[in-house]
């Protein structure tokens, strides 16, 4: 038995995302020339001058937005079975899923009046 | 052993593999945002694992709330308090360390005696496969009902509460100005026209054109 059928392009995805970065690395080491000036160890070349470090404390709206992602993730997981059934569920599923879908719109709702989705 | 099985004996070796290097590489990397991307291999490798056991919702579901949702919110936790202190040695930390060996050996022979104590019956019926979906989806409206509801009244408490914990309406002023000020390390305007809500946009927007 054949447990893995229907993932042939999966595997062959995976194939040709694993070969990208090896063969873009080894192309750009054959062409490029070796050259070892200053500007080379800049992060943009010819581009903008980098200010201070990497390793920065980033502000705490990154937190927010990945959290209502978060919340907007789980609940697209919760309806896509509904979704998938929706022609063998009929009418009640599809109030039930509304009374669900309504509760997070509350969220949502929430969400904007307090300016949490806001980038100000 | 036919072609099948090599196949999928040889993915279930290489997921295994990189499942526990990637999770020894979570404990023993000092620098804690590798340990989170590898965190990241962790679960894409359970996922893989999940795609072998023929649940596909089960693994498309892993990597989009593990990986996609959980992992970058722990990546985002680690960079919103990513300080650079050096750690002076403790001294006696030699005490913490056995304590840790010897909880974490016992929850390993916990779990390795509750693994060999299980008989594993496998189901003779066949794997649902593709039809899990479908199934999920008429046991969510039928008998898992109410966990179903319930289940986005908790996505809601736990939105509200995000909310309320990260626009800090119950700090007082002075708490919230003075460490916003070391933190916006990028040019961004500054956090007193968050409060100002539509019109400080409006403003803003008008005068860039």
């Amino acid at each position: 038995m054949f447990v893995l059928s229907g993932y042939e392009y999966l595997l062959g995805f995976l194939l040709v995302c694993s070969l990208v970065p090896a063969l873009a690395l080894s192309a750009s080491k054959l062409l490029r020339p070796s050259t070892r000036g200053p500007e080379r160890r800049t992060t943009y070349e010819s581009g903008m001058e980098p200010v201070g470090g990497a390793w920065i404390q980033f502000n705490i709206r990154y937190y927010m937005f990945a959290l209502v992602f978060v919340i907007f993730d789980v609940e697209t997981v919760f309806l896509y079975p509904w979704a998938v059934a929706f022609h063998r569920l009929g009418l009640l599923a599809f109030v039930e899923a509304l009374i669900f879908i309504a509760i997070l719109v509350i969220g949502l709702v929430y969400a904007w009046r307090k300016g949490a989705l806001e980038w100000s | 052993m036919n072609l099948a099985e090599g196949v999928q004996l040889v993915s279930l070796l290489l997921l295994s593999a990189m499942m526990l290097g990637a999770a020894l590489g979570v404990v023993l990397l000092s620098n804690i945002v590798y340990s989170a991307f590898l965190l990241g291999g962790v679960f894409v490798s359970i996922s893989g694992l999940y795609i072998l056991l023929n649940a596909g919702f089960v693994a498309a579901a892993q990597v989009l709330i593990y990986v996609g949702a959980v992992n970058v919110l722990i990546l985002f936790g680690i960079m919103l308090v990513n300080k650079q202190r050096d750690f002076t040695p403790i001294p006696n930390a030699w005490i913490g360390k056995l304590a840790t060996g010897v909880v974490c050996l016992g929850l390993f022979a916990l779990l390795g005696a509750m693994v060999l104590g299980t008989p594993w019956a496998l189901s003779t019926e066949a794997a649902a496969g593709d039809a899990a979906i479908m199934l999920i989806g008429e046991h969510f409206f039928s008998d898992f009902l109410l966990p179903f509801e319930l289940a986005s009244i908790l996505l809601l408490m736990a939105l509200v509460g995000a909310i309320i914990l990260a626009r800090r309406e119950f700090l007082p002023d002075e708490d919230l100005d003075q460490p916003a000020d070391q933190v916006l390390t990028l040019p961004e305007r500054p956090r007193e026209l968050v409060s100002a809500g539509s019109t400080g946009n409006t403003a803003d927007e008008s005068g860039d054109r």
